[in-house]
């Protein structure tokens, strides 16, 4: 009896010491005060701003200025019922020394909408209360601005225009991988797909696109860009339709003269371009039912700028009937797309309308009379001469 | 006796001397008719050229068929002019009681025929000139079955400025050259039918000129 009544002894005083001995690690006053050195020293948000249900992460370095002692924490954590915690808390002991800082990250799932949040970072020390913390989070849905700087008036089918795009960043953060994909039905894109990077807040990014369309359809820009890891998109429709290109260049006959002989014709004139670009390599030729021929099947009147003009002149053959002849004008642009336009030139049917009747040519007829008539005389005067 | 072709154009009367009483050899007429024909030839096939080129779009290898047949007319009608020139001499020669024989005019015609060999030669050179130049027009089939346009499609190609250029030039050169072989003839032929050259010059000039004057209608014609 006496034995057991000694356990319960020991086993009380030994009680007694534990609760003695943890209630002299708990708060005391230099614990309090050590822990009011503690502080949040910075906190950074990735992404620097949020889109709703933008996931992301938060990192909040908490230092310790004490000199000599050290903060233990026993839990840190982060969020509320709109940024919300997706990782776990910070449950075990930290230790954070005299002048260290400890970083404790967070993932967080943003699941308000537009708004300025204050979302509460919460750190409980074991020597003393807690530690709370609050930094302003911005949640913006507001994309990407993706605007037209200049398009062609109208395009033509088979001819390359370029489209002169803008890409800016209206958001208060930084945005990343930034990439404008061209696409559309028909369309033959160049570049197809531009890589853009970083768009800083407030940055604007000028990209050109040059575009070849086959036939009138949509043009579908797409910028896709990453908020944090977060992907997001802008897309853009453009119509595509043709029609005249009021810059284009224009060359067009004038002063034209049609001469005949037999059944070939020579047609001159003037190639004038009319147009506000110029027409590269214009040649001028006669289409079926004329049968071009040398000298001049094709004439190459050559570079032709604004107002400018050249002279041309084409020989053809028609089987003897035809009263009209399509003559065909091509050009190039800058780009290589080839440009015809035909204009009907009247012809005789037989073509003998040019031959010139100025009578008979009167200068070898009267050298042909004078050198007979010298042959003629010399031979009289020798025989004179001989019978004398 | 040694004789020169410098004598036949440029003393002919020295170079037909004592002609009459040796014999009758062909060789060297025969030679620069020969040389003519060539020539003659060469201008054939530049104006047969641009004829078969009229025609080649009418019929497929008739364009062939002129070009070789005004080659051949032309080599072969040398020798024709020669035999026919010889005989309207000669015919003439008789009216004047003229002695010698056809085949002493035949040699005497030939060796006069050498200033023309000359004027061929610079109208060949001439043909190589304006040729190129000619426009020629084209006869289709279809115009091959209406002689009025291809009257008007031939007259078009004689009626090209520089055939008409082409023309000019080659009949004042044949005027010359063919007086220059009128004079030549006259020589001969006083040796070779024995005539004075009163009547020599009149049994050539008339051809001649006769000759002459159809070619300066032509030019005026045409």
């Amino acid at each position: 009896m006496e034995k057991r009544q000694l356990l319960n002894f020991f086993c009380l005083v030994a009680l007694i010491g534990a609760v003695i001995g943890t209630a002299s690690a708990y708060s005391t006053p230099e614990s309090i005060v050590a822990a009011s050195k503690v502080y949040v020293s910075n906190v950074s948000y990735g992404p620097a701003t949020f889109f709703t249900g933008d996931e992301g992460t938060v990192i909040i370095s908490v230092t310790n200025s004490n000199t000599n002692d050290s903060a233990v924490v026993n839990h840190a954590v982060f969020g509320d019922q709109n940024i919300r915690l997706t990782s776990t808390p910070f449950d075990s002991t930290v230790h954070i020394g005299p002048l260290q800082t400890q970083k404790f990250v967070f993932s967080v799932v943003a699941d308000a909408q537009d708004g300025t949040y204050y979302p509460p970072f919460s750190l409980t020390f074991r020597d003393a209360d807690n530690l709370y913390y609050r930094q302003m989070l911005l949640v913006e849905n507001r994309n990407l601005d993706l605007t037209i700087v200049d398009k062609p008036d109208a395009f033509v089918q088979g001819k390359k225009k370029t489209v002169y795009l803008q890409a800016a960043n209206p958001r208060d953060g930084v945005v990343t991988n930034a990439v404008l994909e061209v696409s559309g039905d028909g369309i033959t894109a160049a570049p197809a797909r531009t890589y853009i990077g970083q768009i800083g807040p407030g940055a604007k990014i000028p990209v050109n696109v040059s575009v070849t369309p086959d036939k009138e359809t949509q043009l579908s820009l797409v910028l896709t860009y990453d908020n944090g890891n977060n992907p997001h998109k802008v897309t853009m429709e453009v119509p595509i339709t043709f029609g005249n290109d009021k810059k284009q260049a224009d060359p067009v006959m004038s002063n034209i003269q049609v001469t005949s002989v037999g059944t070939t014709y020579h047609v001159t004139g003037d190639v004038n371009n009319a147009g506000l670009e110029t027409a590269n390599t214009v040649t001028v030729t006669a289409l079926s039912p004329a049968v071009p021929e040398d000298p001049y099947k094709t004439y190459v009147v050559g570079a032709l700028k604004t107002d400018d003009f050249g002279s041309f002149e084409i020989t053809f053959t028609t089987d003897g009937k035809t009263t009209s002849v399509p003559v065909q004008v091509s050009f190039k642009d800058s780009d290589g797309n080839l440009y015809s336009s035909v204009q009907n030139v009247s012809v005789s049917p037989v073509g003998l309308n040019a031959i010139k009747d100025n009578g008979p040519p009167l200068v070898p007829i009267i050298a042909a009379l004078v050198i007979v008539a010298i042959f003629v005389g010399g031979w009289y005067f020798y025989l004179r001469k001989k019978k004398q | 006796m040694t004789r020169s072709f410098i004598d036949i154009l440029i003393r002919p009367g020295q170079f037909f001397a004592g002609l009459d009483v040796e014999r009758e050899s062909f060789t060297w007429p025969l030679v620069i008719l020969l040389a003519g024909g060539i020539v003659a030839a060469g201008y054939g096939y530049l104006l047969g050229g641009a004829s078969a080129q009229m025609m080649s779009d009418a019929m497929p290898g008739l364009g062939m068929v002129i070009t070789l047949a005004s080659v051949f007319g032309a080599l072969i009608g040398v020798f024709i002019f020669w035999l026919l020139w010889t005989a309207v001499v000669y015919a003439l020669s008789l009216a004047f009681k003229g002695e010698g024989s056809f085949q002493r005019t035949l040699q005497v015609i030939g060796y006069g025929y050498l200033p023309q060999v000359i004027g061929s030669v610079i109208t060949l050179i001439a043909a190589f000139e304006y040729v190129p130049r000619i426009v020629v027009p084209k006869i289709t089939s279809a115009m091959m079955q209406d002689p009025v346009l291809m009257q008007q499609a031939t007259q078009s190609l004689m009626r090209d400025p520089a055939m008409m250029e082409l023309t000019q030039i080659t009949t004042l050169i044949s005027i010359v050259f063919l007086l220059w072989s009128a004079n030549i003839w006259i020589f001969g032929l006083q040796h070779a039918r024995k005539l004075s050259a009163r009547d020599a010059a009149l049994c050539v000039g008339i051809p001649v000129i006769a000759y002459i004057f159809y070619m300066i209608y032509m030019i005026g014609v045409s």
